[in-house]
């Protein structure tokens, strides 16, 4: 056990800040065309654009301490837009469970970040408990496709996506895990009707999808029909660790400091506040701990098991502290954490603070609420039988 | 001891209950709090009718001479209305200001305006480097003649676009952090050098940032005694930071009996929710932690009504604990609300929004646990 940078670790990080800073966004630049000829540039590199990609799919092959050092140095750059849903979620289970021509017809594009994806999962019936979804799909009777009839809800992006990535039920005889299929297909065609919901931050960014006779080709399924649970919760695990935002928590955190630096106190700031500093200091406690429930995650997956139980700590405690930087801006804002959005008076960072506060709420709901991510570590980590059928 | 409201209370609670249940729904507030102006001039006007502007005010006054009890009554109806009315500017604040002046010839005339419905106010305290502390001031007033000229800015203005007359704090003399030396003035928005920036606040109510640029004012545009205004506006911050607290109260029942309700017809896992014990516990807690907010509301209420500034201290207790129990509830029911929790379509988000403001509103939970340790 031990923390050292080698001395290659410390080149890689050279190696990084030099991409970073000479790939990085010029004022006045077109921010779409620079967005795509970053992507480039960090494949040219070896898989840069796919960090956590296998190797054999084109990801760098990099060790924890190397995928480590990437997200400590990103957190604090500008990095292009990129939706979690293609690279990050549906593009390993194409990978894992997808054939050959799948991967070749989806892959490239997912990869190249031309096609936008969003995630059907959700329905108004089905939330945390996602396996009671009732969005039908009907094998058409020459076998060739599925007509896909339903709803989703919570659907981020959809007014953008191209593709979605859809559970859909295609039997509801035995356990209700059971007969849930993996479709992918496009967004943009009759029959996909997509409205928006606003949100109590005010922002569009759910939505609910509603699905009239899709027909889509059988090519198009994931793996077998009626396996598309299991496909499922692999990737769930995958999401749930990606929503810990250990790096991009810290650098929120250090901002958070120097904003309250700045805030008058009397003849001093607010970090002269005994109970603003110990807020912030509990803070940084929590998240000094979770950056390395992280790294020894990491290591686990290094050395080849996949993401487990553990993910669900992250997504916990993750999400946990995410919301409480939020709150902690809005108290450092003061009175000027009420006024709304555009008004744009008192410390520059509170209208932001508030927004991120409200929106923040969502984190310990989607992606799994809390109490389903604690269900989980109780079934899967203790051991212990719930009393319920709650998982 | 008696914790009952007075028949006439009770009447005045069914009457505020009532204008809540056929006024505002939350379709129609939602319609309102997007108008231009934000509230409605006709509820304003049945507000007059019913009596409620003239509650505060003293009999000699021609008021209905209501205590802080009562205004506990109307602000904890409100609250669970989530009024937009500029209620607690004007007759709280604005209200609580006038009341407490020498008596005079305008002092009559502008209690009679406000509860008429003529005359909307604001009180503007906060500034840029202020937060919660009234005695925080560096706009000046500065005499010139007969009258004074003002000059600084107030922030987060409550209601201060909307308001008829606004009553503002400004150094007259002393340090920024000296209680002496601060005095009240009376602002007519259209003076010259007066400008407003008006916006709305998260909760969907209004707000103003207030400039003062050589301001010119007579001389009657002080009130109160000059230098000894941090007295006045100490006591209209304890009775605000009540009514706060009463209409956060009302928000808080709205909110866990809302969950509760929600959490029955639910379901998930082939149960409703209010059969997972984690949940029943959840929204046990937040109906103990409701419990004990009514309960220091009821105390500071009364000692306040009792003992005055001696209740200080009560009354930060209560601010406090509304401020850690107002998020404690508020963000439960998001979460046992799941994604429905998030949007603007259920009320639900509105009230936790409202608890949010009311945080921010006369010192946080963090500020007036301070201030009773202190």
């Amino acid at each position: 056990m031990d923390i050292e940078l080698s001395k290659a670790d410390l080149e890689f990080r050279e190696e990084v800040t030099a991409f970073l800073d000479g790939n990085a966004y010029k004022p006045g630049e077109d921010y779409a065309a620079w967005r795509l000829n970053w992507f480039k540039a960090a494949a040219e590199k070896g898989g840069w654009d796919v960090p956590k990609w296998p190797a054999a799919f084109g990801g760098p092959g990099w060790t924890p301490t190397q995928h480590y050092i990437w997200e400590q140095e990103t957190a604090t750059r500008n990095l292009p837009w990129d939706l979690p849903f293609g690279v990050g979620m549906v593009a390993p289970i194409i990978m894992t469970y997808g054939n050959a021509e799948q991967q070749a017809r989806f892959l490239p594009d997912i990869r190249a970040r031309t096609v936008n994806w969003c995630q059907g999962y959700s329905e108004p019936g089905a939330g945390s408990d996602l396996a009671a979804l009732k969005t039908k799909a009907e094998l058409s009777e020459d076998g060739t496709h599925y007509v896909v009839n339903g709803s989703k809800i919570w659907t981020t992006m959809a007014h953008i996506a191209d593709w979605i990535f859809c559970l859909t039920r295609t039997s509801s005889e035995g356990k209700k895990q059971e007969g849930i299929t993996f479709l992918l297909f496009p967004m943009k065609q009759d029959g996909v009707e997509v409205k928006p919901i606003i949100t109590l931050g005010g922002s569009h960014t759910v939505n609910t999808v509603h699905f009239t006779d899709v027909k889509v080709p059988v090519e198009n399924r994931i793996g077998e029909e009626g396996k598309g649970w299991t496909y499922a919760k692999g990737l769930l695990a995958h999401e749930r660790t990606g929503l810990a935002g250990v790096s991009r928590s810290l650098v929120a955190l250090e901002k958070l400091r120097r904003q309250a630096g700045k805030v008058k106190r009397g003849n001093g700031s607010l970090l002269d506040d005994p109970s603003f500093k110990s807020k912030l200091a509990r803070l940084e406690i929590d998240l000094k701990a979770l950056e390395y429930t992280e790294l020894r995650s990491l290591a686990r997956a290094a050395a080849g098991a996949q993401p487990g139980p553990e993910s669900s700590i992250m997504k916990l405690k993750g999400t946990e502290i995410q919301q409480r930087i939020a709150l902690l801006t809005t108290e450092a804002a003061g009175p000027f954490a009420a006024p709304w959005g555009g008004a744009s008076v008192g410390p520059s960072f509170a209208s932001g603070g508030t927004q991120s506060y409200l929106g923040s709420r969502a984190y310990t709901i989607y992606g799994g609420a809390s109490e389903v991510q604690k269900d989980i570590i109780a079934k899967n980590v203790l051991g212990l039988k719930a009393k319920s059928k709650a998982s | 001891m008696n914790f009952e409201l007075s028949e006439e209370q009770q009447l005045l609670q069914d009457s505020v209950a009532r204008f809540v249940a056929d006024h505002y729904s939350l379709e129609a507030r939602r319609k309102l709090a997007d108008s231009t102006q934000g509230y409605s001039d006709e509820h304003w006007k049945q507000f007059a009718e019913l009596g409620w502007l003239a509650l505060p005010f003293s009999e000699e006054d021609g008021g209905l001479g209501g205590t802080v009890i009562d205004a506990l009554v109307v602000m904890e109806q409100f609250g669970k209305g989530l009024i937009l009315e500029p209620y607690f500017a004007t007759v709280i604040l604005g209200g609580g200001v006038l009341k407490r002046l020498p008596a005079s010839e305008s002092r009559t005339a502008r209690i009679n305006a406000v509860m008429e419905g003529q005359l909307k106010l604001a009180l503007a305290t906060t500034e840029l480097q202020s937060r919660w502390d009234l005695h925080d001031v560096v706009s000046t007033a500065t005499p010139d003649g007969d009258g004074f000229v003002l000059n600084g800015a107030k922030s987060v203005v409550l209601h201060g676009a909307s308001a008829d007359g606004i009553i503002v704090s400004l150094r007259t003399q002393g340090g920024q952090f000296d209680k002496d030396g601060i005095s009240l003035f009376w602002i007519d928005p259209t003076a010259e050098g007066v400008s407003l920036k008006a916006y709305p606040t998260v909760d969907g109510l209004r707000a103003a940032e207030l400039t003062l640029e050589k301001v010119s004012v007579p001389g009657d545009a002080l009130l109160g005694p000059l230098h000894g205004g941090y007295e006045i506006l100490d006591a209209v911050a304890q009775e605000a930071t009540l009514a706060l607290s009463a209409e956060g109260l009302g928000a808080m029942e709205r909110l866990y009996k809302d969950t509760v309700e929600y959490t029955q017809n639910r379901e998930q896992f082939d149960h409703p929710l209010s059969d997972f014990q984690t949940l029943q516990h959840r929204m046990v807690e937040m109906f103990m932690e409701y419990e004990q907010c009514k309960s220091l509301l009821y105390r500071a209420t009364l000692e306040f009504a009792q003992d005055g500034m001696a209740a200080s201290k009560s009354v930060s207790a209560c601010k406090h604990l509304v401020g850690v129990a107002g998020r404690f509830i508020g963000e439960n029911a998001v979460q046992l609300h799941g994604g429905m929790g998030v949007t603007e379509e259920l009320a639900i988000g509105h009230y936790f929004k409202r608890l949010f403001v009311i945080d921010t509103q006369f010192g946080n939970a963090d500020y007036h646990l301070e201030r009773y340790a202190a």
